[in-house]
């Protein structure tokens, strides 16, 4: 099975004026292509900054993250961006839904960066909500949802530019323990059926038992399994 | 294109909000471009006055008349090719008919229907005016009709005056009332001007004879204002030194300038209106790019979670940028045409509002209206604002880090 995400010898420093905060040190992690990972571990223990590493929304300090092959952390800025566009959906905890956009529109947002004509755009957010269960409530907006309902559509919105890498911050820490459920079902099923590679943070045993592979991390290193 | 939906919904989210900044941005505009017209308005006037015509007027102030005396010597004076007397009349309409009132002393002044009328020797008045063109045959039927007057083809129009047509005018000024009533006036002859050798020209007044007026009075009335033509333009300053030195120690001193400093100085009795209009002009401008600027920032902060997940959705930080600067040039185009659609309107109803557009004709402003570049010009600025008071807040979005803003959320 080739590598998906392969993150080398990471190191991530964060400073606060004169203070150097050490976040990871000297990570290493592989992800193997349709493997569904969670990240476990107590607040501050760096899971959510190796997310945003492994997203291309941030840069090591050292090392390097490879992602289908390429080492990210190299790009420029907007060729970081084009690369996330195409190759990464991010689900977050509170879903961040654009409030004035209808559930359609908000799956569609990611397909204004590419060359489809607005008709097609519009046919690849219908197919993603209906993959995701909610093609009757297209026209809705974020505040006439459910939390579990405005998850799935942001679910729909990141696996709608078809990318190989699922990151998922927290995606059932918002919702019920029914919510959740169904949340995780439909991660499994884009695991399982789309053979997405997903890597999940949570703090929810229960989350991280539906991920093949559980990595916890503490103080900034990846324990052994 | 495919963003500006996206722009739209956007400013669709706090319509209140939106909408207010607006029409404080349109009422900006609105002002900009009705002043910026009155100006040009005024601008175009002065511009229409000929550089070898100078106006003698009493030093004191206008409404006090010169002596018929000084009109001989004031053609005596070197360099000065011909002198007309004139009196500025403040007829209005309608007025009570011919020999109806007892002494006028219960008449009140009709602004709605008033208009700027002057008696003139027409004799000398009009040849120094070649921009005023009027058919020879009228031209000679007003010489020799004593009731004869000639309007500008705007006053016809606006009255639908033919030749022959008649009526009745009463001055607002003590000294041109008679007890008998009002004073009767046919119409001789309509005179045109060719704007485009000669914009600005007035084609709104009416011109009678000084003769009937005084003659009507039976009194000597004075000289409101001597129209001096002089041979060489470049000399105004010498004549009308001299035409003043003429009157030094007598009881009615003169002043002459040029027609052109004679209008601009009748505008300035408001004061320095150029001066008055550009500075609230500017001060308006200046406060709404503040509001707009306040309301782009607090669009954008309060959006600041939003501009996070465009950035990690792949849109660059120029994206993000662009949709910033995007909404407050939208918010600009919007209340820039709101604006100048207001001021066009409002140029519009003053021109047919009864009496209103009277007083601005009094006053040499017949003309006004939103010229195109004053309406593009404020467009333009409108545009601007927009642009200037999306710039720092589509910076910071620029700037905003992803996991800065995600952190905060």
């Amino acid at each position: 099975m080739t590598t998906m995400v392969s993150v080398k010898d990471v190191t991530k420093v964060y400073k606060r004026g004169a203070e150097e905060l050490t976040v990871l040190d000297s990570l290493n992690l592989d992800v193997p292509e349709g493997e569904f990972v969670a990240l476990m571990g107590p607040s501050g223990s760096g899971k959510t900054t190796l997310l945003n590493l492994i997203a291309g929304i941030d840069r090591p300090t050292k090392g390097a993250v490879v992602v289908g092959g390429k080492d990210i952390a190299v790009l420029s800025e907007g060729d970081l961006a084009k690369w996330r566009s195409r190759n990464v959906g991010f689900i977050f905890q509170f879903y961040n839904l654009i409030p004035v956009l209808s559930a359609v529109e908000n799956v569609e947002l990611p397909l204004l960066l590419t060359k489809l004509s607005r008709k097609e755009r519009r046919e690849r957010a219908l197919t993603a909500l209906k993959i995701v269960g909610l093609a009757d409530r297209s026209s809705h907006y974020p505040r006439q949802l459910s939390g579990g309902q405005e998850q799935r559509v942001a679910i729909a919105r990141a696996v709608v530019t078809d990318p190989q890498v699922l990151v998922a911050d927290e995606p059932t820490g918002d919702l019920d323990a029914k919510s959740a459920e169904e949340i995780l079902n439909l991660m499994e099923t884009l695991n399982r059926d789309f053979k997405k590679t997903i890597v999940m943070v949570t703090h929810d045993p229960r989350a991280a038992e539906r991920a093949h592979v559980q990595r916890h991390l503490e103080k900034g290193v990846l324990l052994q399994r | 294109m495919k963003y500006l939906p996206f722009v739209f919904k956007h400013l669709r989210r706090n319509w209140v909000r939106t909408g207010s900044t607006v029409v404080a941005m349109a009422v900006c505009i609105f002002l900009l471009c009705t002043l910026r017209s009155v100006l040009a308005e005024v601008d175009s006037m002065l511009a229409a006055s000929s550089a070898s015509r100078l106006v003698t007027r009493h030093s004191v102030s206008l409404t006090f008349n010169l002596p018929v005396a000084y009109e001989a010597r004031i053609q005596s004076v070197p360099g000065v090719k011909s002198v007309a007397r004139t009196i500025w009349f403040g007829g209005s309409l309608p007025a009570k008919k011919e020999g109806q009132a007892d002494g006028g002393t219960d008449s009140t002044t009709d602004w709605s229907n008033f208009f700027n009328n002057m008696g003139v020797d027409a004799d000398k008045f009009f040849p120094m005016y070649p921009e005023l063109t009027i058919a020879p045959d009228q031209w000679q039927s007003f010489r020799e009709t004593r009731q004869g007057c000639v309007v500008g083809s705007k006053l016809a129009k606006k009255f639908n005056w033919k030749v022959g047509d008649r009526f009745f005018l009463e001055s607002f000024i003590p000294p041109y009332r008679r007890r008998s009533g009002p004073f009767e006036f046919v119409v001789s002859g309509v005179y045109e001007a060719d704007l485009a050798k000669y914009p600005g020209t007035d084609v709104s007044t009416m011109y009678f004879h000084y003769e009937y007026v005084k003659e009507g009075l039976g009194r000597e009335i004075g000289v409101g204002t001597y129209m001096v033509e002089i041979e060489n333009g470049d000399r105004a300053a010498v004549v009308g030194k001299a035409i003043d030195a003429l009157f030094e120690n007598s009881s009615a001193t003169s002043i002459t300038e040029t027609e052109q400093a004679f209008k601009a100085g009748f505008i300035a009795m408001a004061g320095n209106l150029a001066l008055l209009l550009n500075g609230i002009g500017l001060a308006v401008a200046f406060t709404i790019l503040l509001v707009t600027a306040n309301t782009m920032s607090m669009a954008v902060r309060e959006r600041r979670t939003e501009i996070g997940v465009l950035k990690t959705l792949g849109f660059s930080s120029a994206h993000v940028m662009g949709f910033v600067v995007g909404e407050a040039l939208l918010l600009g185009v919007l209340g820039g045409a709101l604006g100048v659609f207001g001021s066009q309107g409002l140029l519009y109803g003053l021109s047919v509002l009864p009496g209103v557009n009277e007083l601005l004709a009094g006053i040499g402003l017949s003309g006004l209206q939103l010229k195109p570049e004053v309406a593009a010009l404020g467009f333009f600025i409108a545009v601007a604002l927009g642009l200037f008071a999306g710039l720092i807040p589509a910076l910071s979005a620029y700037r905003a880090r992803i996991t800065d803003i995600l952190r905060t959320v």
